[in-house]
């Protein structure tokens, strides 16, 4: 019920008591500033200062008159494009967070502050302290362990920083160590797994790299080339190509999010909660690990050689345990 | 200009909740319902004198609820005179809590790095909760510094579970669901206050006090199964702030506290990602050079991600994660054996590397 209006009011409104005070610090300014400013679409503006120009108070007549509303300059916003606020009512400061939009903040802030930008645990905690006291309840109790951020993002980051190659030792799903010389373009991480994408020049494809999985990672004074600025830098991790594989896996309905890296598609019903999805997958490597880490989750279903690599793997690891006594610790 | 707003057009919802939330700071002692149901733009429109405005009235509720949950503080004052009554209930934004403190000035470092904070929460409520932070920081005007570049940082939820827990904590609603423990037969149902919703070593988990147990508890979400209801009239007061890193402290106490020895394989996937975390501090006298110390938290949480890497790790101790990861590799290993295929019980798990 509640939130149950129409998805996007409450970022309106949110954009509308925002833009009241920021106009009232900007005698005269362009739409197209202000739209920079907030990183909305210039429409949006538009439209938002349409509708506070007509907004205000019922007054003491009830009646809406007009000092009881906002005004602009309309010549100037319809000739110019340029919002001149000439009337205000009622509010003139931006309002509070929420507990939980200050939960939001302070739960980001406390992932990155595992990054070695962020090492001032002072600054951070002083940040914190004033979203805290920015709110208008006490923060939501959301919080955030930092994640063991690694040497190599310091290397990393400079190099995108300065715009020039760098060269590591990686080792693939498929256990090949290979040395390679990449554009980098940016860290992603997704909760704590980072990586890095960029350009690869022994694939000379864009590529995405665990950093666990680098070693011997040294910056070059190699400028980044200029091609690969023009593939430009995609939003997603991963991506297909076209010799990838389709492998069909079953699985309990409420798991199928544990897949979410891997795009399953297909609604194919199976007996029961279970369902299956086909994933596309560049080779089997990557499936068996995953695979053999949802033991009793997921089984591959077809097609019938990616069954016998998850079986091989799993068979192969399990048979350590027929050779090893358990209190051999030392071997 | 034409002097009023009178349209025949719908008014929409954010003309009708912006007139609200002006209407109501505007005022110092308040509004009654029938002021806002009679007076107030995207109200009045529909409002019947003398008439059935129930629906009306509803529709106030559900924007009394929508506007606090964006942290603004609208409030209700009972008439002095007559206390109890409903019908003289004045409703009104006091100026002073609605607005962000004067003394609260951010940086334009600061503001960069929210930014940033802003960007890590890409999908749910988290996500909508930054966004509208970060329109609300805009209004200072502050420009932020330069964006540090080539970081793209995300956390995600993917427990479904997240947001009515979440919700029902800043509710302080009393929750109940079926929870799945590694070892037990059946889920059983556990009644719980939520304290705080924390990511720990990469997983969700609610802590909260178990009604049954009397006793605070930490749950990990991934076990927790079908849905999260809210319990009817049960609610609890808040307990208060502090309560996300107490759960915090307690679980890196536990990560601390629980070490499981290891063997990677040379030159594995393993021995490479494994080795970077490798905890710090003694290594036993009979340990070989290839032995790991991992510490964890929840042993079954290890042992499936041990599990993935196949014959590439061995496990040492404790016995019961050696076990665990045994019969893990063995369950996948029996799951994807076809009963008229040839198997080879003993594959020769060295040319896995190369494959």
């Amino acid at each position: 019920m509640i939130g149950g209006q129409a998805l996007g009011a409450s970022d309106k409104l949110t954009f509308l008591l925002a833009l009241v005070p920021f106009l009232m610090d900007h005698d005269r300014i362009s739409v197209t500033e202000v739209s920079e400013h907030f990183g909305v679409a210039p429409d949006r503006v538009r439209d938002a200062v349409n509708l506070i120009a007509v907004s205000g108070i019922p007054g003491e007549t009830r009646q809406y008159l007009h000092g009881d509303l906002f005004d602009i300059h309309w010549d100037e916003f319809e000739a110019n494009d340029v919002i001149v606020l000439t009337h205000l009512v009622a509010i003139d400061d931006s309002p509070r967070f929420s507990a939980r939009e200050a939960a939001a903040l302070i739960a980001g802030l406390q992932y990155l502050s595992s990054l070695p930008e962020n090492a001032d645990v002072d600054a951070i905690a002083s940040l914190m302290a004033k979203l805290t006291r920015s709110a208008s309840a006490a923060p939501s109790q959301v919080a955030v362990s930092g994640t063991d951020a690694r040497s190599s993002i310091t290397v990393v980051q400079a190099a995108v920083r300065d715009g020039v190659q760098i060269e590591f030792d990686y080792l693939n799903a498929r256990g090949e160590h290979e040395r390679r010389l990449v554009d980098p373009w940016r860290i992603q991480s997704v909760d704590s797994d980072w990586y890095l994408r960029g350009w690869c020049h022994l694939r000379e494809a864009a590529r995405t790299f665990r950093l666990d999985r680098m070693s011997d990672l040294h910056a070059t004074d190699v400028p980044t080339s200029l091609r690969s600025a023009d593939a430009g830098p995609s939003e997603s991790l991963f991506e297909g190509s076209a010799s990838d594989l389709d492998v069909t896996v079953e699985l309990p309905t409420s798991a199928v999010p544990l897949l979410a890296d891997y795009a399953p598609h297909g609604a194919a019903g199976a007996p029961g909660d279970r369902v299956r999805r086909t994933l596309r997958v560049a080779h089997f490597h990557g499936l068996k690990r995953l695979v053999s880490g949802l033991a009793g989750v997921v089984e591959v279903v077809a097609p019938a050689d990616a069954r016998v690599v998850v079986r091989d793997w799993a068979a192969a690891g399990a048979a350590r345990y027929d050779e090893a006594e358990p209190t051999d610790v030392g071997k | 200009m034409s002097s009023t707003t009178q349209k025949n057009s719908r008014v929409s919802v954010e003309e009708r909740l912006f007139s609200l939330v002006l209407a109501l700071i505007a005022t110092e002692i308040g509004l009654t319902k029938a002021d806002i149901l009679s007076t107030v733009q995207g109200y009045r429109q529909r409002y019947l004198p003398g008439g059935d405005n129930s629906s009306l009235e509803r529709q106030f509720e559900r924007d009394k609820d929508d506007i606090r949950e964006l942290g603004i503080p609208l409030e209700v004052v009972e008439p002095p005179d007559d206390p109890g009554s409903n019908h003289h209930l004045r409703y009104r934004i006091p100026k002073g809590l609605y607005e962000l403190p004067m003394d609260v000035v951010f940086s334009p470092d600061e503001l960069m790095l929210l930014k940033l904070a802003a960007t890590v929460w890409r999908e749910g409520s988290l996500s909508a909760e930054s966004r509208r932070a970060m329109t609300k920081l805009h209004a200072l005007g502050i420009d932020s510094s330069d964006p540090v570049l080539g970081y793209s940082p995300s956390l995600r939820v993917r427990e479904a579970s997240f947001e009515p827990l979440s919700k029902a904590m800043d509710r302080g609603q009393v929750v109940a669901f079926l929870y799945l423990k590694p070892g037990e037969a059946a889920a059983r149902r556990r009644q719980v206050e939520p304290r705080a919703m924390v990511l720990h070593d990469g997983r969700w988990h609610l802590f909260g006090t178990d009604q049954d147990a009397a006793a605070t508890r930490t749950y990990l979400l991934s076990r927790i199964v079908g849905p999260v209801v809210t319990v009817p009239g049960a609610s609890f007061e808040a307990h208060g702030e502090g309560q996300g890193q107490t759960a915090l402290s307690e679980l890196e106490a536990l990560w601390i506290a629980n070490v499981a020895v290891i063997s990677a394989r040379p030159g594995s996937d393993a021995a490479l990602r494994l080795a970077k975390r490798h905890a710090p501090g003694e290594i036993p006298a009979n340990a070989d050079a290839s032995a790991l110390h991992l510490n964890y938290t929840d042993l079954n949480v290890l042992a499936d991600e041990l599990a993935g890497y196949g014959p590439e790790v061995l496990v040492h101790s404790p016995a019961l994660l050696r076990a665990a990861v045994r019969s893990r590799l063995i369950s996948v290993r029996d799951a994807h054996t076809d009963s008229d295929s040839d198997v080879n019980p003993h594959p020769d798990a060295s040319t896995e590397a190369g494959a």
